[in-house]
């Protein structure tokens, strides 16, 4: 909070510099007039005036994007566990997950770095203006007021139609983005079909879209300035032609202050500085309106289902008609009872709701019908798709469900899914540094990785994402008769469209 | 020679619709730019010369010309504030036009490129590419009407200080000299580092949240947010580091702006020969010129992330600029090698071998998808050799996995046929077994299916991507496993019409399943074991 006023008050100050400034060129030119050559003393007080005014500026944009920074910091923090503790079709898809935690959180921080400190000193900045030039004369003061009421009311009525136009905008964007996602997805296939010519034109077309959305977006926003600029000319054209009247004694009504020159020049000099905060409130405008759409996306996100993450592992775990659905997306009614012991397999091709229905059996969706039972979160193993990897040694991503588990326990599980082989081959062996990409590992090694993970977690349910997908024929036997023997000691529910691991189940689930 | 300098840097040629708003833009900027300055500087005339004359008694008063300079005024301010609006206008579309003409551009170079050798771009990071790395170059296109626009005001600048003498004049150009020298210079250079370490933090968030929620249920079985939440955080205050380094560059930049705008006018006050009311006009121009220098100062400052964004695009730029082929590849049906096998064309053909033995390698191979691993040839050429066109001519896919596009039904049925009618795909989607439920659709044909076929099962799904194949027309139809999650009598329909669909065409069939009933349409079965 006292940030925020910091650099709003710097901003503010910047006024200081500028009357320095103004009244060193009227001090100087007064002199001249006058037939002197004394103007060493205006000069001095001009460069005073910039040095102030270089302070203020420099002070305010740094303290503004101190501001910017602890505004993303806060957002992030709450973000990124949120962002990442959805489950399930709840969850904003892989492109959408980086745009809100990217690109959103870069718009609010703008807002707040270069919109928020401009505005504070919109409303004050103006008001200390007119008062230091009310001092030297104040009709122009009152000139300047009277445009500024004129200019407040053209605000209003530009200002409704961008916002509007921005929230678009903001959807068109992400449009976007999701639609390059699932083309550039899709290029083989598109390119099997020789459709690429055709695709990459509807990109490039759906790309010039969003441009002309911008540009509405944009016309908006910069009508907005037009007509601060339009006013911010006007006043000065107006004090200009007051003083120079004034001066020659010409004004069409009886005189209503007597004006001096120095004090003429002074409020010319000074009279843009009126709107100049104005001005940079309108050059932040877009900050403003982008900032905003994205607060409201953020805003959009769900709330993490409140998971137990402890209790009694020796639950029941059963699926009463439960049925899982999305817009456009339903799954079941499914009925399942688990026994403490047992392999399930849940079949059925891609996007058919196989990790879905695993990740409701983890609790971690909640069913629109029916009911689902099941363990506590500390109960459950995951061996997903495209296991974790965090940026650290091979065995620490392997005790991420156990970060307690001895070394024979990791050994064991390593050797059980086939990856002793991959680690003979690293000279560092289970010391060997991984990154989140995992670089050097096979898709089908970082597959046998997360479920080598999950037996090391020994958890009363192991859920296992298609743990046979990505592996040849003789190491997904031994995946499949490794899922077996562990059936014989807890519950296993699998995801899979492969045939051999269906049919040594005890149960399947065809979706 | 800053201009000419950063044109040359927007990766591809700019359209002329482009061109003609930087155009624009630049007069509009001149004049906005030229018109604030004279405003300020005919104002600061105006009220000295007034001032003088006031003083200097009523002939002086008589004589003096007030119309001209006040209205000059009004109609200035009037002026100032239409060119800047048609500026900011202009130099916005044009920016957005072209990038969206450059995301266009490269998309398809990424999409023409052949698909067995492109580089393999994850599609984030290639979509990041394509999105954020291009936004990066809007400044490039926005700030470019500003410079030589800048470069006018200036001229125009000097010219009012010279007003004041040529001292005046020369010492104003000076100051513009050292701040054009300077912010070219040094901003550029001060900033590079920090620029590369926020483009570098920003991709490696970009790629660390889509990894981290690929692996979201595996991070909430493990109670592992608050690590992941860390790790992210770290990056981020990598990130804010280098963000806040070039906020204080380009706060610097302004300050030493404001400086040189002191240091300008007060030394054209301290030289100025001419009498008051031209001094004043003068000292006022010079502070105004030298706010004419910012324009140039906010690209240079800029400079850096844009020169990162290009970098970062140099993979996609140096994709080759598309060919197309000069004749369509023949559609001549050619025979199929498959391993020591000779597949004629209309033949039927079943791969089998137990799960994972590589059916769907072979299949993907034949179809182009992947460099083949195996001994395979297309009329007697081994399918590396061959371009990629003429195998695509040649083979019409049904993947293992479907592979839908997020669009309607008809958009996925027309990336096979962009020509095909509303009957055709019926008749595709009858023989695949799926009209009936199409037609059930509300929207029918027209049903929005979301990413990778929403709201289809997953045996429907299978059966929208054969009807795809169906239309394709190749001589040649590669099936993978098209029965899965098909009810037996679904499964038996769907044999049955593809049996009558291969014989009305005499179309060829290479087909993998571990199901019996499709493997019933090839008349021959290839183990694949035979084949490595």
């Amino acid at each position: 909070m006292s940030l925020h006023k910091a650099a709003g008050l710097a901003w503010t100050s910047d006024i200081a510099g500028a009357a320095v400034f103004a009244w060193g060129i009227a001090t100087a030119l007064e002199a001249q007039l006058a037939g002197g050559h004394d103007t060493a003393k205006g000069a001095a007080l001009m460069l005073l005036g910039g040095l102030l005014r270089l302070t203020s500026q420099y002070g305010a944009q740094v303290l503004g994007f101190d501001e910017g920074r602890a505004v993303a910091q806060a957002r992030r923090a709450a973000l990124y566990p949120r962002l990442l503790g959805l489950a399930g079709p709840a969850a904003p898809a892989l492109g959408a997950t980086a745009t809100l935690g990217i690109d959103h959180v870069a718009a609010e921080q703008a807002r707040a770095a270069r919109f928020a400190p401009v505005r504070k000193a919109a409303t004050l900045a103006p008001v200390l203006v007119a008062i230091v030039i009310a001092l030297a004369s104040w009709v122009a003061a009152l000139i300047l007021l009277a445009t500024l009421i004129l200019f407040v009311f053209g605000m209003i009525v530009a200002g409704g139609a961008a916002r509007t136009a921005a929230d678009r905008q903001m959807a068109s964007i992400t449009a976007l983005s999701a639609l390059y996602v699932d083309r550039l997805r899709h290029l083989p296939i598109i390119r099997h079909f020789a459709a690429e010519d055709r695709i990459a034109r509807a990109a490039g077309a759906a790309a010039e879209d969003v441009a002309v959305r911008t540009i509405a977006v944009l016309r908006a926003a910069f009508l907005s300035s037009a007509i601060l600029e339009f006013f911010a000319a006007l006043s000065v054209a107006l004090v200009a032609v007051y003083c120079g009247f004034s001066l020659l004694g010409m004004l069409p009504f009886p005189a209503p202050e007597n004006l001096d020159f120095r004090a003429a020049f002074f409020v010319l000099v000074l009279a843009p500085e009126f709107y100049l905060p104005m001005h940079r409130l309108a050059a932040a405008y877009h900050e403003k309106q982008l900032g905003e759409a994205a607060e409201k996306a953020l805003a959009e996100v769900p709330e993490p289902m409140n998971l137990p993450r402890t209790g009694k592992a020796g639950g029941a775990i059963a699926l009463r008609g439960a049925v899982v659905e999305w817009p456009g997306h339903r799954i079941g009614p499914v009925d399942l009872a688990l026994s403490a012991r047992g392999l399930v397999c849940i079949t059925g091709p891609t996007g058919s709701g196989k990790t879905s229905l695993l990740a409701a059996l983890a609790g971690q969706v909640a069913p629109s019908e029916g009911m689902i039972e099941t363990l506590p979160a500390d109960a459950i193993a995951w061996a997903g798709q495209v296991p974790l990897l965090l940026p650290t040694t091979l065995e620490d991503n392997l005790r991420l469900g156990r970060p307690d588990a001895d070394a024979a326990t990791v050994a064991e599980a390593v050797h059980a899914v086939g990856l002793d082989a991959l680690l003979a081959k690293r000279a560092d062996g289970l010391a060997t540094l991984i990154d989140h990409h995992g670089a050097w590992l096979s898709g089908g090694e970082r597959r046998r990785l997360g479920l080598a993970r999950a037996l090391i977690a020994d958890r009363a349910l192991l859920l296992a994402d298609e743990p046979t997908a990505d592996l040849d024929a003789q190491s997904a036997e031994q995946i499949i008769a490794l899922l077996v023997a562990e059936a014989q000691r807890r519950a296993v529910v699998v995801a899979t469209h492969d045939e051999r691991l269906a049919a040594v189940a005890d149960t399947v689930i065809a979706l | 020679m800053i201009g000419p300098m950063i044109g040359r840097r927007f990766p591809l040629p700019l359209p002329p619709r482009v061109r003609s708003r930087i155009a624009l833009g630049l007069l509009a900027a001149l004049a906005a730019g030229a018109g604030g300055l004279v405003l300020l500087a005919l104002s600061g005339w105006f009220i000295t010369a007034a001032a003088l004359a006031g003083a200097s008694g009523a002939a002086a008063i008589a004589a003096f010309n007030y119309l001209l300079p006040s209205a000059a005024i009004r109609g200035l301010a009037v002026v100032r504030t239409a060119a800047r609006y048609g500026e900011r206008l202009w130099s916005h579309e044009a920016a957005l036009h072209a990038l969206a003409g450059l995301r266009g551009a490269l998309f398809t170079r990424l999409a023409l490129a052949d698909g067995r050798t492109a580089p393999d771009l994850a599609s984030g990071d290639a979509s990041a590419r394509l999105i954020g790395d291009i936004a990066a170059l809007e400044d490039l296109i926005v700030r470019r009407p500003g410079i030589p626009a800048a470069a006018g005001t200036m001229l125009v600048g000097l010219g009012a200080a010279a007003l004041a003498g040529w001292l005046a004049a020369l010492l104003l150009a000076g100051v513009l000299a050292l701040l054009l020298a300077a912010l070219a210079l040094l901003p550029p250079r001060l900033s590079a580092a920090s620029a590369a370490a926020a483009a570098a933090s920003t991709a490696a968030l970009r790629a660390m949240l889509i990894d981290y929620a690929a692996a979201r249920s595996e991070i909430i079985t493990y109670g592992l947010a608050p690590r992941v939440t860390a790790l992210l955080v770290a990056e981020t205050d990598r990130l804010d580091a280098a963000q806040r380094q070039l906020a204080r560059i380009e706060a610097a930049s302004g300050g030493l702006l404001i400086a040189g705008s002191a240091i300008a006018s007060a030394a054209v006050l301290l030289t100025s020969t001419a009498a008051a009311p031209l001094t004043a006009l003068a000292v006022l121009a010079a502070s105004a010129t030298v706010e004419a220098v910012a324009a140039i100062a906010r690209s240079s400052v800029r400079e850096a992330a844009v020169s990162e964004g290009t970098e970062r695009l140099r993979v996609l730029l140096s994709l080759p600029e598309p060919e197309r082929a000069a004749t369509p590849p023949t559609a001549e049906p050619l025979p199929i090698g498959i391993g020591t096998a000779s597949v004629a064309p209309g033949s039927r053909v079943a791969l089998t071998g137990p799960s994972g033995s590589g059916k769907t390698r072979v299949i993907e191979a034949l179809a182009g998808l992947r460099a083949s691993a195996h001994a395979l040839t297309l009329g007697g050429t081994p399918l590396a050799a061959m371009p990629a066109a003429t195998i695509r001519a040649q083979v019409a896919l049904a993947p293992q996995e479907p592979m839908l596009i997020a669009g309607t039904v008809a958009d996925n049925l027309r990336l096979a046929r962009p020509s095909v009618d509303a009957a055709a795909m019926e008749a595709a989607l009858r023989t695949a077994q799926l009209w009936a439920r199409v037609e059930r659709m509300p929207q029918g044909l027209d049903t929005l299916l979301g990413e990778d076929g929403g709201v289809l099962s997953g045996g429907e799904r299978k059966r929208l991507s054969i009807a795809r194949a169906l239309l394709a027309e190749r001589p040649w139809l590669l099936l993978d496993e098209p029965s899965e999650g098909l009810d037996g009598a679904t499964e038996a329909a769907l044999v049955t019409a593809l049996d009558a669909w291969l014989a009305a065409r005499g179309t060829g069939l290479v087909i993998a399943s571990h199901r019996a009933a499709p493997l019933a349409l090839a008349r021959t079965h290839l183990p694949v074991s035979a084949l490595s």
